[in-house]
């Protein structure tokens, strides 16, 4: 048997015993109400009950109706608390119609409803409160109380029309059937409790299970802090890298060539003043094309055009910039509108473009850079071209790295081919997505 | 949604057996109503008219009320009658409108048997109560409320030897007469005639403590039967005059059989018994060798010639779904002065209409039932009637009185003083009726 249902079946069996009771309690009632007649001591009843006793054929079917009304209403759901309470109070009439019908021999209904309000009200207050009243009612709705003020025939005396050893039997019957029921209604009340509490163990089990799920939370919250942190210090060693060699690849190579043309134009000057006149020329172009490279790099460290324009301004400023300071022939393509970004991924495309532009004029030599920034489905895609000496043997450099790295905090992809030229591909998958598509 | 409306209909239905209105529905209702009725008379004189009086008034019923059957199951004796009516009642059958006898009034009202009469009276602005003799109308009274109508009535009447006063030389007392001139008359007739040492001829045979109570104005109990009057000095009078009229007959115990055989002046007998034995040729058969008349009852000190009436009334079902037909009924039955008068012709009772009685017309009647000079006037009967002592009804009375005869008794025979043993007597009576209820 199944233990979550098992409260329902003891109701089940305590609705089907108090049919018994109630049929039992008819049927015999009926059988000696109907042996006074046949035997002609109607008057002797009459006068000793001084009430007419109901008519015999209609004992059973009046309190079995009701008693089926008072089963239909008990298996009606009711969602408020109020709707509730009217129908309690409507079962405890029929209750009381029964009761009466059985001149209050048996009033064990009462159980019924209590038990139903039991499992309905799961607040402990107002359980007790309800069922206190109900068990008021209940006690209210005594034969030897009610037949002090009204007259009731009582059980006692219809059964009296069978002889003494006949009525004790009956009677004791009676008494089990009475016991049965409260022993049946006492059981449920135990094994709905037991359920109860099993089920309030149940649920402080979840409890501890989420509250350890929620620690282990926090601790992993913390552990990421401690990553985005170290990672956060990575970022700023590999900047300071990049740097490095930002300075060295510029700077140190422009100051190399201006220190080596400076010593020639020493050894030089005396003995051919015009020759190191060309050689100062070609030393100041270098110097000139140093500070240039300088210039770009500083502006390559901070796109501030990011903090006042929107990304795709941004990019057609840095590109167009980049056109004109360098005569590299650059043809771009930017479809939508590329809003919706938060800071980070605005700065991690930005960054993708400017490092592939300039990767393309630095190490391949290109004079042409084709790009192209669309949307397929949820991805946005960056595509980069050249025209350049390529690379065959790809050495991830400072530059490639690093975008690999960004892209991949934003689950991202990077590939790359350096066999025709250098062509970069980026996919960033798109987390808003919705305005995008409504654009 | 669908259990409740299955619930609903399901408690109309019930609320509609419970309520016995199903049977106003097309598919059960009987436009007849049922009367219950005994066969033989109320007044245990068979005079071969069982339901004459019944269906002459159903006849004339029906004719006045077109399409309303009044039916009646015959051949139920007088004794059965009561047992029957029980068990019709138990069935949830019984009759719309049914006879009440005297005795079990209280029983049925207070097993909540007869419906209240109340509305159908203020209802019915062609009823008028004070047609009806007060008394046999407050029989069909109980605590103040009317469940019954009267139908025919019977006072207690004193029969009286004229031929024993005759050759004893004393006049027929008047209706005025007391219990002075009762003792003198019995005093003076108590006597040995053959003279063979033995009293033969006697005054009084049956006149009981309870003629003398009514005649002396006593109350004895209490309306719901819970205390008894018993020390009341009027009761007390009218014991130690049984006591003195006892004392006449020298302890001798005379039957009513020696009244039938003419050595009695006094007998108390209903007035039915006067009808049924005045008119030939019943007269013959019981009372022959002398002749005999109706007198009231003797008056005592502190009350008037009344005495007690026994009444038969109708009453309603509880349960009838015809109350207005069954009202229509009653009011017939009781109240229409033809049917009320032919109480007079085939009955033994007295009609419970003062006009039926005092009409000329059924003084001619009446005067045919006599074969010699009529002391009753029918004037002297109405009298009896309309002041009679309505017996009081509460239930078991019958062992209360039962108690109180016994307490009489035991005060007559006791030798100390009627005052004490009264007092005691009547503290152990309202024992007896705590311990009864």
């Amino acid at each position: 048997m199944d233990k979550e249902r098992f409260p329902k079946y003891v109701l089940g069996m305590m609705k089907n015993l108090n049919m018994v009771i109630i049929l039992y309690l008819a049927i015999v009632t009926v059988h000696s109400l109907s042996g006074y007649i046949f035997e002609h001591s109607a008057m002797d009843f009459l006068m000793k009950v001084k009430r007419m006793p109901m008519e015999p054929w209609k004992l059973p079917v009046i309190s079995i109706g009701l008693y089926l009304c008072l089963l239909l209403l008990l298996s009606i759901p009711c969602k408020s608390k109020t709707n509730f309470l009217f129908k309690t109070i409507i079962e405890l009439g029929i209750v009381f119609a029964i009761s009466y019908a059985l001149n209050f021999s048996y009033t064990g209904m009462v159980f019924l409803i209590i038990a139903e309000t039991m499992s309905y009200f799961s607040d402990m207050k107002q359980r007790i409160i309800l069922v206190a009243s109900i068990f008021v009612v209940y006690m209210l709705m005594d034969y030897n109380l009610l037949s002090a003020k009204y007259p009731i025939i009582s059980m006692e005396t219809c059964w009296a029309y069978y002889n003494r050893e006949t009525q004790s039997l009956l009677l004791g019957l009676r008494n089990i059937l009475n016991s049965l029921n409260m022993i049946i209604f006492i059981s449920y009340t135990i094994v709905l409790i037991l359920a109860e509490e099993k089920e309030k163990e149940r649920i402080l089990g979840l409890n501890e299970r989420l509250n350890t799920a929620n620690q282990e939370l926090k601790l992993a919250n913390k552990k990421l802090e401690e990553y985005a942190r170290e990672s956060e210090k990575t970022a700023e060693t590999r900047e300071r890298n990049r740097l490095a060699r930002e300075i060295h690849d510029t700077l140190g190579h422009s100051l190399t060539g201006i220190i080596t043309g400076i010593d020639a134009c020493v050894m030089l000057v005396d003995i051919a003043p015009e020759a190191t006149k060309e050689q100062l020329k070609a030393i100041a172009n270098v110097a000139r094309q140093g500070v240039k490279d300088v210039r770009r790099s500083v502006k390559a460290l901070r796109p501030d055009a990011l903090e006042t324009l929107d990304l795709k301004s941004a990019l057609i400023q840095m590109i167009e910039e980049t056109k004109n300071s360098t005569g590299v022939q650059i043809i771009y393509q930017i479809e939508g509108k590329l809003k919706n970004f938060n800071k980070d991924e605005e700065n991690i495309v930005y960054r993708i473009i400017q490092e592939s532009i300039t990767n393309a004029i630095r190490h391949g030599n290109a004079n042409k850079i084709k790009i192209r920034i669309d949307r397929e489905f949820n991805m946005l895609k960056i595509h980069v071209e050249d025209n350049g000496v390529g690379c065959d043997n790809i050495q991830k450099g400072f530059g490639l790295h690093h975008m690999e790295e960004r892209l991949n905090m934003l689950n991202g992809s990077l590939s790359y081919c350096g066999e025709n030229g250098f062509i970069i591909d980026a996919k960033i998958p798109i987390r808003w997505g919705t305005e995008e598509k409504n654009d | 949604m669908i259990r409740a409306a299955v619930c609903v209909i399901l408690l109309i239905v019930i609320w509609m057996i419970a309520s016995d209105s199903y049977k106003k529905l097309p598919g059960f209702y009987k436009d007849v109503i049922r009367i219950g009725v005994f066969s033989d008379s109320y007044w245990d004189v068979q005079n071969g008219y069982s339901y004459k009086i019944l269906e002459d008034a159903i006849a004339q019923f029906e004719e006045q009320n077109p399409g309303v059957r009044v039916e009646y199951v015959s051949g139920i004796i007088k004794d059965d009658y009561s047992e029957w009516l029980s068990e019709q009642i138990m069935k949830g059958d019984a009759p719309d409108v049914f006879f009440v006898l005297g005795e079990y009034f209280n029983d049925f009202v207070e097993a909540g048997v007869l419906k209240e009469l109340t509305p159908f009276i203020e209802g019915d602005q062609n009823f008028f109560p004070d047609r009806y003799y007060t008394s046999a109308y407050e029989y069909g009274n109980y605590e103040g409320i009317q469940y019954a109508l009267p139908y025919e009535c019977a006072p207690k009447l004193m029969f009286v030897n004229k031929s024993i006063l005759e050759r004893e030389g004393l006049a027929m007392p008047d209706d005025q007469w007391t219990w002075e001139d009762f003792y003198k008359i019995c005093s003076e007739v108590t006597k040995d005639t053959d003279g063979n040492g033995t009293i033969d001829q006697f005054g009084t045979v049956g006149y009981t403590w309870e003629d003398a109570f009514d005649s002396n104005g006593v109350i004895l109990f209490d309306e719901r039967g819970k205390e008894c009057y018993l020390t009341d000095k009027k009761a007390r009078n009218a014991i130690s005059f049984i006591g003195k009229m006892g004392e006449l007959n020298k302890r001798y115990s005379v039957s009513s059989k020696e009244f039938a055989m003419g050595n009695v002046a006094f007998q108390p007998m209903l007035f039915s018994e006067y009808r049924a034995y005045k008119s030939y040729p019943l007269s013959i058969k019981k009372y022959s060798g002398f002749e005999w008349d109706c007198l009231t009852m003797p008056a005592g000190p502190e009350g008037r010639n009344i005495s007690r009436l026994d009444t038969l009334t109708l009453a309603m079902s509880e349960s009838t779904v015809h109350s207005r037909k069954a009202w229509e009924l009653m009011k017939f039955l009781t109240g229409d002065e033809k049917i009320q008068s032919e109480i007079f012709s085939y009955s033994e009772g007295v009609p419970v209409l003062k006009e039926v009685v005092e009409s000329g017309e059924n003084q001619k009647v009446f005067s045919g039932d006599s074969d010699t000079g009529n002391v009753l006037s029918l004037s002297m009967l109405s009298d009896a009637v309309e002041q009679a002592v309505v017996v009081p009804r509460f239930h078991d009375y019958d062992s209360a009185i039962a108690e109180v005869d016994r307490a009489v008794r035991n005060i007559l025979e006791g030798s100390s003083n009627v005052n004490m043993e009264t007092i005691i007597q009547n503290r152990n009576i309202n024992n007896y009726l705590k311990t009864k209820q």
